[in-house]
């Protein structure tokens, strides 16, 4: 079982490195202890902050040798408590390794190290026609190895699927200091086992990604942005139905509900977007290269065939970013207003519907005075339940409440052959959750699988699963 | 009650920090920027709509009530004037020119012939573009007129014979209410577009518009496509002469790069010794 360093570890350590990498100041063991959730307290011994491969390469021997618990850390945005040392970890943040080499645009690939914010390496692609379309609302703090460690959603899975997708090469130090290269900037590579997919999504568990060459694609040359209002979570699935038909790429189907909105509001200086504020549903679509008179076709037959109750399509860019701030902003503006129980399931497409009215029962029948955020890459079958602290109960008695309540969600989930987690990972969040999607057979291959790359266990102790002692 | 909007198609103001000057500094270039309605514009399209109708759900234009769009500039302003139409407005003006042969005198009293025609009974418009800067195109044509006109107006009341207005307009200090007999010209600042900021006697006093300019309802958007549009050359307006010359471009000065310092005493020191301030 890995430990916590001494302080002389932590001073030894310190003496291989180039100068300031070891930081104990109190405000960073705070920052860079956790993520995005708020139910863990931070409490690392110390923060690494190496400048090259060779010193995460190095810090790893020291940590492997002396047995010390090590959190890999990117830019912290995860949702899952997955970066998060609240027990002596030494933290090994990338962010200072963010160097991104020249596009390659005939291959379309770019390499960068893995504290490349992944804002920045969109606007490092831009000049050139070329995106990485791994997109989501984070972009501006997450980072390119955070992205690849968690596989990363967003709002583009839709068009594009996820990070494992938009990755073509991996640098990975492993738990032993030993550093593999993986794949390098192949398409195409069939000889056996792919080890770089291994390590896309393993949460930091397996090894550290330092540097990756990521794929490319072209930026879209118009989008469209309309918002639409219905009637119902039953009518959201119906327009997706018919967006699925439409005469264009869908790059992106998203809805919210009014209470989402109404919290973005609290929380921000936002205009809304219909003058009728009574709507509760709200859906936004984005395509990609829709012929305009097509588009604007279909648009109106929405309303003749009385699938939405109101709707814009945003006139121009300013409008359409507008547009997507109401959905972007809607994670933040929960934890800014409150403390939010999250939750990021996702259900076959085609058990939606079905999903969703057992849903309405159990919140109807668990939560009946909660009030119940519910928003989500619907089109990708994945829905964030969100189910906010009521102002007069306890942390220990809405946390209690809530995790009896997501066993009954789970059981559910699993009965429509869904998962427990979508896209934000597991964490330690979602860990007691996982034999609701991993049957016991899966989790023996996957400690194997653990313990052959850790056999130390110093990598994120405790995330996803944990390994029965000997 | 008829209204004239001049709306100006500017390159995105969003995107402001990627105009280019051109070689020798004889002109800004701005190509690849999404052209955009000028801001102060749309919130002048926002105050004609909400002055034109009422504002309760559905809403309605009044009877007898139109709002025009007049722009001047490449024959794709046509493009920006639909996007005002698609807001609520009614029609719309082209006269074609380039931006390079315009000033704000010029566009003024191309207006004020545009006025002649029209015969609007107030004309609306943003109190600048956020382009040139210029903050006089309003104030020329008031005078050229020789109407009453208001600029800067953050409030606007219509009055119920509707033979005038009443304007606040943001000074040091407070708010100045003025009321002019129309017709008349406005320039609008951003606070026209506040919930309550726009009376017309007609949408009741509790009625709370959303903040900004209106997002396009769709089927407005659909009914914008045949609403008319007359494109006319800029000469026909029989308006020539430029009377501003712009003699060279140039970049403000790049700005260096800040410094970290050590600590308090190293901050205190510097600011004694290199900037001067202590």
């Amino acid at each position: 079982m890995a430990n916590a360093p001494t302080r002389a570890q932590i001073e030894a350590l310190a003496a291989r490195l180039s100068p300031n990498v070891v930081s104990t100041d109190a405000s960073d063991l705070v920052t860079y202890g956790r993520d995005w959730t708020k139910v863990h307290t931070p409490a690392p011994s110390a923060i690494l902050l190496p400048r090259s491969t060779h010193e995460v390469a190095e810090i790893m021997r020291f940590c492997d040798i002396h047995e010390l618990a090590v959190v890999p850390s990117g830019g912290r945005t995860g949702l899952a408590a997955g970066a998060v040392a609240a027990h002596g970890e030494l933290v090994l943040s990338l962010e200072r390794m963010h160097a991104m080499h020249e596009v390659d645009t005939l291959g379309q690939t770019v390499r960068v190290q893995a504290g490349a914010v992944t804002e920045a390496v969109h606007r490092h692609c831009e000049p050139h026609g070329l995106t990485w379309p791994v997109d989501f609302a984070s972009k501006g703090s997450s980072q390119v190895g955070g992205n690849i460690a968690t596989n990363a959603g967003g709002v583009k899975v839709i068009r594009y699927g996820l990070t494992r997708q938009w990755v073509l090469g991996l640098e990975v130090v492993l738990a032993n200091g030993t550093v593999l290269s993986l794949n390098g900037a192949l398409e195409k590579n069939n000889t056996g086992v792919d080890l770089r997919q291994l390590m896309i999504g393993s949460e930091g568990t397996l090894g550290i990604v330092t540097e990756a060459t990521l794929k490319l694609a072209r930026l879209p040359t118009r989008l469209d942005v309309m918002l639409f209002a219905v009637r119902d979570l039953d009518a959201v699935l119906s327009l997706f139905a018919a967006a699925r038909t439409g005469p264009f790429a869908l790059s992106a189907f998203e809805f919210f509900t009014d209470r989402c909105l109404a919290r973005v509001q609290r929380h921000r200086t936002i205009r809304a977007p219909f003058a009728d504020t009574s709507h509760s549903h709200y859906v936004l679509v984005e395509t990609d290269s829709a012929d305009p008179e097509a588009l604007e076709l279909w648009v109106a037959s929405l309303f003749e065939r009385e699938l939405i109750t109101d709707g814009t399509m945003a006139q121009n860019s300013s409008q359409a970013r507008s547009l997507w701030e109401l959905r972007e902003s809607i994670s933040e503006s929960l934890s800014g207003t409150g403390l939010p129980h999250k939750n990021d399931i996702a259900l076959p497409i085609a058990a939606l519907r079905e999903f969703c009215a057992s849903l309405d029962a159990l919140f109807a029948r668990q939560y009946p005075e909660f009030e119940i955020c519910l928003f989500g890459h619907i089109g990708d079958g994945n829905l964030h339940v969100n189910v906010m602290k009521p102002e007069a109960m306890s942390r220990e008695e809405f946390f209690a409440r809530t995790s009896e309540a997501d066993h009954a969600m789970f059981s559910l989930v699993k009965s429509h052959g869904g998962s427990i987690s979508a896209e934000h990972g597991v964490g330690l969040l979602k860990k007691p959750y996982l034999g609701y999607s991993r049957t016991p057979e899966e989790l023996m291959a996957l400690r194997a699988i653990k313990q052959a790359l850790d056999p130390k266990r110093i990598l994120n102790p405790g995330k996803i699963f944990d390994i029965p002692a000997k | 009650m008829k209204i004239l909007v001049p709306l100006k198609r500017t390159a995105d103001p969003d995107n402001a920090n990627k105009v280019k000057i051109a070689p020798g500094g004889g002109k800004i270039v701005t190509d690849g920027l999404e052209p955009k309605p000028n801001p102060f514009d749309e919130y002048a399209v926002e105050t004609a709509l909400r002055l034109t109708e009422n504002g309760t759900n559905p809403k309605v234009r009044l009877a007898g009530d139109s709002v025009v769009i007049v722009s001047m500039g490449p024959k794709e302003s046509a493009a920006t004037i639909r996007q005002a139409l698609a807001m609520g407005a009614d029609s719309g003006l082209v006269y074609e020119t380039t931006d390079e042969a315009l000033d704000g005198d010029l566009v003024a009293r191309a207006l004020a012939r545009v006025v002649a025609q029209e015969k609007p009974d107030l004309v609306v418009m943003g109190k600048q573009a956020v382009d040139g800067d210029s903050n006089q195109v309003g104030q020329i044509l008031a005078e050229r007129l020789g109407w009453p006109s208001a600029t800067f107006a953050m409030s606007i009341e219509l009055s119920a014979d509707k033979k005038s207005v009443i304007v606040g307009r943001e000074v040091d200090g407070g708010v100045i209410k003025l009321k002019l007999t129309l017709p008349a010209v406005v320039t609008v600042d951003l606070r026209i577009v506040s919930p309550k900021s726009v009376s017309n006697n007609v949408t009741p006093a509790t009625h709370a518009y959303q903040d900004g300019a209106r997002y396009a309802p769709l089927p407005m958007i659909m009914a914008a496509k045949k609403k008319p549009i007359a494109e006319a050359p800029f000469a026909s307006l029989g308006e020539q002469g430029l009377t501003t010359t712009y003699l060279r471009f140039e970049q403000p000065p790049s700005r260096k790069a800040g410094i970290k310092v050590k600590d308090v005493a190293e901050l205190v020191q510097r600011l004694r010794s290199e900037a001067k301030v202590l």
